[in-house]
């Protein structure tokens, strides 16, 4: 099924929704949602911007707040000016200092320490 | 009178390490890291134990938590599997965490309505009821631990000492609720009489 | 163009308030209302009533509609519901099934 819709979307400053948002197309939250946001686009909570609800996209670029579950088939972009709160997933998770955050990691990896020393 | 301390990339540890200065990683170290000043963990090193420090630096593989006074910063190509917290947190593109991270304080989203999800509440706000197991660890219990199982040893047995290691920030711990008899508004005291 | 844009490929169901401009081309059930201009583009399908200063239709709106403007059904627009404007056009080639209620 081919992205026919890559349209960006923007919830604008003044803006709130309270409801489920999804499908395709690109997703920029300037405002306040409160609900479910499911998108095959990459999807940005702006600076400002606030999301109470979890968040599925291709990639996700969180600058405001969020409270709530992210999934992202990419990467997860937590900004300095970000507040998150929840679980996060996704194939990597970059976080920047100065960012305020409560939240679990759940990234899908193994260490590799290697034959020396004792196995546990 | 702090030194700058080094454990090469040949050079294996299996112990705990403490004192004041800064120490750099480049080798393994199976026990726990608290120091008082900067700890870097460069691309060789393997840290099986909790790492305290005040500055602290992964830019190699960690399984244990990450404490920082400062500021934690784990780095592209390092590896970390256990909680990290500190009042400043970067995790670089590229870098593999998986954890808990807590910056200090509780975000305050509380300004909007927000609805508590229960599974995010009971994870992260709730005070968790102390494991036995971790309760018989000789060294202080890392607070908010999710996953016991995921703990970094408890009863590493080259533990040197028995003195138990205090993470360099003492978050405060806190207790389990108290539990109280619920009493309703309303109801008197009973009076107390022999039953037989 | 400032505020709100729904674009095409996304769907809300649920309410949207807002004090900005909100350009709708995708899907919408539930509710709208704000302070400013609504434009319904014509890929756009909604079910709501919506509220705004002006609304220009050009997509499909199922819902009733209230302005303290205008309300304008471009050609290829549909509006099922009533209408509550203190001025209106109907288009030619637009379709339209309600009752108006001009505001004197």
């Amino acid at each position: 099924m081919t992205r026919q819709h890559l349209e960006l979307s923007v919830l604008g400053p003044a803006t709130r929704v309270t409801g489920r948002i999804n499908g395709d197309g690109a997703l920029r939250i300037e405002g306040a949602v409160k609900g479910d946001v499911n998108v095959r686009g990459d999807t940005e909570i702006a600076e400002g911007g606030s999301l109470e609800g979890n968040v599925q996209g291709t990639a996700l670029d969180i600058g405001g707040n969020l409270l709530g579950d992210a999934h992202a088939e990419g990467a997860i972009a937590v900004r300095s000016s970000a507040q998150v709160r929840g679980e996060l997933r996704a194939a990597e998770v970059s976080i920047e200092a100065g960012a305020r955050v409560s939240i679990r990691l759940e990234t899908a990896f193994e260490l590799d320490f290697g034959a020396a020393g004792r196995r546990r | 009178m702090a030194e700058n301390s080094v454990i090469g990339s040949a050079t294996v540890v299996s112990g705990h390490v403490r004192g004041a200065g800064a120490l750099e990683i480049l080798g393994r170290v199976e026990g726990d890291v608290t120091v008082t000043g900067d700890v870097v963990v460069g691309p060789t090193g393997r840290v099986r134990g909790n790492i305290s420090a005040a500055e602290l630096t992964v830019s190699g593989q960690v399984q244990g938590n990450l404490r920082g006074s400062e500021v934690v910063l784990v780095e592209r190509g390092a590896r970390v599997v256990g909680d990290i917290a500190s009042p400043r947190i970067g995790i670089a593109p590229g870098a593999l965490v998986r954890g808990h991270v807590q910056t200090d304080g509780e975000p305050a989203l509380a300004q909007a309505s927000f609805v508590k999800r229960p599974a995010v509440a009971a994870r992260v706000g709730a005070p968790q009821p102390v494991p036995a197991a971790l309760l018989k660890a000789p060294h202080k219990a890392e607070p908010r631990r999710l996953e016991p199982a995921r703990s970094p040893p408890a009863s590493v047995a080259a533990e040197a000492e028995s003195a138990p290691v205090r993470p360099v920030k003492a978050e405060p711990r806190r207790p389990p609720p108290p539990v109280v008899p619920v009493i309703s508004k309303g109801t008197k005291a009973k009076k107390k009489k022999s039953r037989d | 163009m400032a505020g709100t844009v729904i674009g095409e490929g996304l769907t809300i169901e649920g309410d949207i308030t807002g004090d900005e401009e909100i350009v709708i081309n995708g899907n919408l059930r539930g509710r709208l209302t704000t302070t400013d201009a609504v434009t319904v583009g014509s890929t756009a399908i909604v079910g709501a009533d919506i509220t705004g200063t002006s609304l220009s239709v050009a997509g499909q709106v199922t819902g009733d509609v209230t302005a303290s403007e205008r309300v304008d059904i471009q050609a290829g627009g549909k509006l099922i519901g009533h209408i509550k404007a203190a001025r209106f056009t109907i288009a030619d080639g637009a379709s339209f099934k309600g009752n108006v209620d001009m505001e004197v």
